[in-house]
């Protein structure tokens, strides 16, 4: 009697087991489906971001800047159109820019 | 004929007409006969099973749901020194076709000869190839373009994934960028030259398919290794104004040719390599048959010529540092000519006593040759060679040339004089502008780098103080004593050498010129050095004073202030102020 009843708990626990099995085994291979669709995303996600900055590169390009730049009827500096000034003295001189300047590494 | 009803044995009723007229060992056989049927079955299942061996329900598994896939690893990007880009991989798709099941009305096929740009009649062509089983109609296309393609849903016409590179600056980095090709290879430049760097290798991987075609598990056979980004020293905002300037100064000067180079003093690396004429890299593979053949060479690395005059201030260097020659001693140029061996050396203008100083100064053929004759051609030699003449460039791109110096002791007398001055000798314009970075450090050399660096240990060409002479005299070669006044800018103090060079032809001099100039500055702290090469300019004016100084100059002092270098110019007194302009700023007070 004895083994009998032991034999039929251990059919049910590997019954048990077994749909256990299968079960881990369908939700993992569900979740694999969702994490190749997160990737799938990601990775147009990052084609596009590449793509942008292509698109930003192309737009800021010194050439395309220049012929917009002309067309509103900017011109280019020139140094013949520079006026050059000497740097104020006191707290104005080492400023952003003539913070190479000698005299301000020295300075510091 | 009746027979009357048998009494069955077993106690049922039977009709007739329903009696089995049979034998009955016929129907236990039948039945025999199935049962080993199903006993074969049985134990061919358990033979299958486990039994035997699994490998044929496994084969069929993998047919049914394994599959192994390519995964597509991306090209590293190539961007300049600051970040920008100058090539980049997007993905794309290749369109194929199988001829032979191309199933399509006439109107789908105009539309897909207009989608996929090509004519109706090349469309036929490809398709109508029955004895190719597969045939590509274009690849690198848009994805958007491709989903076009797709919703025609045409039978026979499939698509994969492809990578199709960008350079975004188009014309003005062609030629150092390079280009790939359909595989995604470096083909020119830079891309050829790092290939293994920006390299992506694609991975391998098997995956199980369920019966709506998503994926189920994987398992990795190789992960995929995208191409790692490389970072030039180039500076595109700087590119960019050597391109456009040396484009403008061919055009204007309807030459054949011009390059402009620009390194970085203190590091050695390459801020700006820039030819004319050029190539647009962007075309696709079916549209490069429109490059000219001769915009595609890097002429600034691959093209040599005579270096004229530009190479004097060497000659002078080499005197100075072996300490045969002061700056301030005299030489007797006149009447503008001398005789060496049988041939006679002219200079453009006769000049009559001048200083070492103005010998360079003026670019006198004269004085260079009587201090150059006055050194062993061995030392003149040492020093040619030291700064990088006749020697490899030690730079990662294909094709760059060593140019040619030949060794001094193959020189005639009549050589060592004019190799002096630049003729016989000849050198890329990458190693001109490498070769002044000696005056403008102090008498060493730092290997040039198209890679983003620090600076690297400097090897000893020249004493110091032989490198400040120099600087002087050049400082003078650019001013109004000089032949380079044009190379002059407001804002900072500049030094150069102009040259002029005539053509060797079929081993003639010809009447076509070379007009270079090479400098570098702020002459009171290097930063930049420039060289410019116009190569045969045809508008009646061709010296290098004329064609190349200004390029100097307009290269030059837009670097500058893009680099934000300090002016090391004497500045205009403000208390006299020259232009109205000042007059406003002084009253104004100091509120800048």
């Amino acid at each position: 009697m004895k083994q009998r009843a032991l034999a039929v708990v251990l059919a049910v626990l590997l019954a048990a087991s077994a749909f256990a099995l299968v079960t881990a085994q369908h939700r993992s291979r569900a979740l694999f489906i969702e994490l190749e669709r997160a990737q799938a995303q990601s990775k147009s996600l990052d084609a596009e971001g590449n793509r942008l900055r292509i698109e930003l590169a192309r737009a800021a390009q010194p050439a395309a800047v220049e012929l917009a730049a002309r067309g509103i009827g900017l011109v280019p500096i020139e140094s013949k159109r520079t006026i050059f000034l000497p740097a104020p003295q006191g707290a104005g001189t080492c400023g952003s820019a003539v913070k190479r300047a000698p005299e301000c590494v020295e300075a510091r | 004929m009746r027979r009357a009803p048998e009494r069955p044995r077993t106690g049922s009723v039977v009709h007739p007409l329903l009696a089995i007229k049979l034998p009955a060992w016929r129907s236990k056989f039948l039945l025999f006969l199935l049962f080993c049927a199903f006993v074969v079955l049985a134990l061919r299942a358990a033979w299958l099973q486990g039994g035997g061996s699994t490998e044929f329900l496994q084969q069929q598994g993998k047919v049914r749901w394994l599959r192994t896939l390519e995964v597509p690893a991306t090209r590293g990007k190539v961007t300049d020194r600051n970040g920008v880009v100058l090539a980049a991989s997007v993905p794309a798709r290749a369109i194929f076709a199988s001829p032979e099941g191309v199933e399509a009305t006439p109107q789908q096929l105009a539309q897909l000869a207009r989608l996929l740009d090509m004519s109706s009649s090349e469309l036929a062509r490809k398709l109508g190839d029955d004895d190719r089983r597969f045939v590509y109609l274009r690849r690198q296309v848009e994805p958007q373009i491709a989903a076009r393609i797709a919703a025609l849903k045409i039978k026979g016409i499939g698509e994969h994934r492809d990578f199709r590179r960008h350079y975004p600056e188009g014309m003005t980095n062609a030629h150092l960028v390079g280009v790939t090709n359909v595989e995604d290879r470096g083909q020119e430049g830079v891309e050829l030259a790092f290939e293994s760097r920006l390299a992506a290798r694609s991975g391998s991987r098997r995956v199980i398919k369920d019966n709506l075609h998503r994926f189920v598990e994987e398992d990795w056979l190789r992960p995929p290794v995208d191409g790692a980004d490389l970072a030039l020293s180039v500076d595109n905002r700087i590119q960019y104004i050597a391109f456009s300037a040396i484009r403008q100064a061919v055009e204007a000067s309807r030459a054949k040719a011009g390059a402009a180079v620009v390194l970085d003093v203190r590091s050695g690396e390459v801020l700006a390599l820039a030819n004319w004429p050029s190539f647009d890299p962007n075309l696709s593979a079916a549209e490069r048959g429109r490059w000219q053949a001769d915009a595609l060479r890097n002429r600034a690395l691959t093209d040599t010529f005579e270096p004229g005059s530009t190479l004097k201030p060497f000659s002078v260097a080499a005197a100075l540092d072996a300490r045969r020659v002061t700056p301030q001693q005299s030489f007797q140029t006149a009447p503008g000519w001398i005789r060496v061996a049988d041939r006679t050396i002219r200079d453009s203008h006769p000049h009559g006593v001048l200083t070492v100083e103005q010998i360079v100064a003026k670019s006198s053929n004269v004085g260079t040759v009587r201090i150059a004759m006055d050194l062993p051609a061995q030392a003149l030699w040492d020093l040619y060679t030291g700064v990088g003449f006749g020697q490899p460039v030690r730079i990662e791109f294909p094709g760059a040339v060593t140019g040619r110096l030949r060794p001094a002791k193959s020189w005639r007398e009549i050589e060592h004089a004019t190799i002096s001055y630049g003729y016989g000798v000849s050198v890329s314009l990458m190693q001109l502008a490498r070769a002044y970075t000696v005056f403008a450090r102090d008498g060493d050399m730092v290997p040039a780098s198209l890679v983003k660096q620090q600076a690297a240990a400097g090897v000893v060409v020249l004493r110091p103080e032989t490198a400040r002479q120099m600087r002087r005299m050049l400082e003078q070669a650019a001013s109004e004593e000089g032949t380079a006044p044009q190379a002059r800018f407001a804002g900072y103090r500049v030094a150069g050498k102009t040259g002029t060079s005539r053509k060797l032809r079929d081993g003639r001099y010809v009447n076509e010129y070379v007009a270079s100039f090479a400098g570098f500055a702020p002459a009171s702290d290097p930063r930049i050095v420039v060289a410019v090469m116009i190569d045969e300019p045809g508008a009646g004016r061709y010296y290098g004073g004329d064609i190349a100084a200004p390029v100097f100059a307009q290269i030059a002092s837009a670097s500058l202030r893009t680099l934000q270098v300090a002016p090391d110019a004497a500045a205009p007194d403000p208390a006299k102020p020259a232009e109205p302009v000042l007059a406003k700023v002084a009253a104004r007070g100091d509120k800048l």
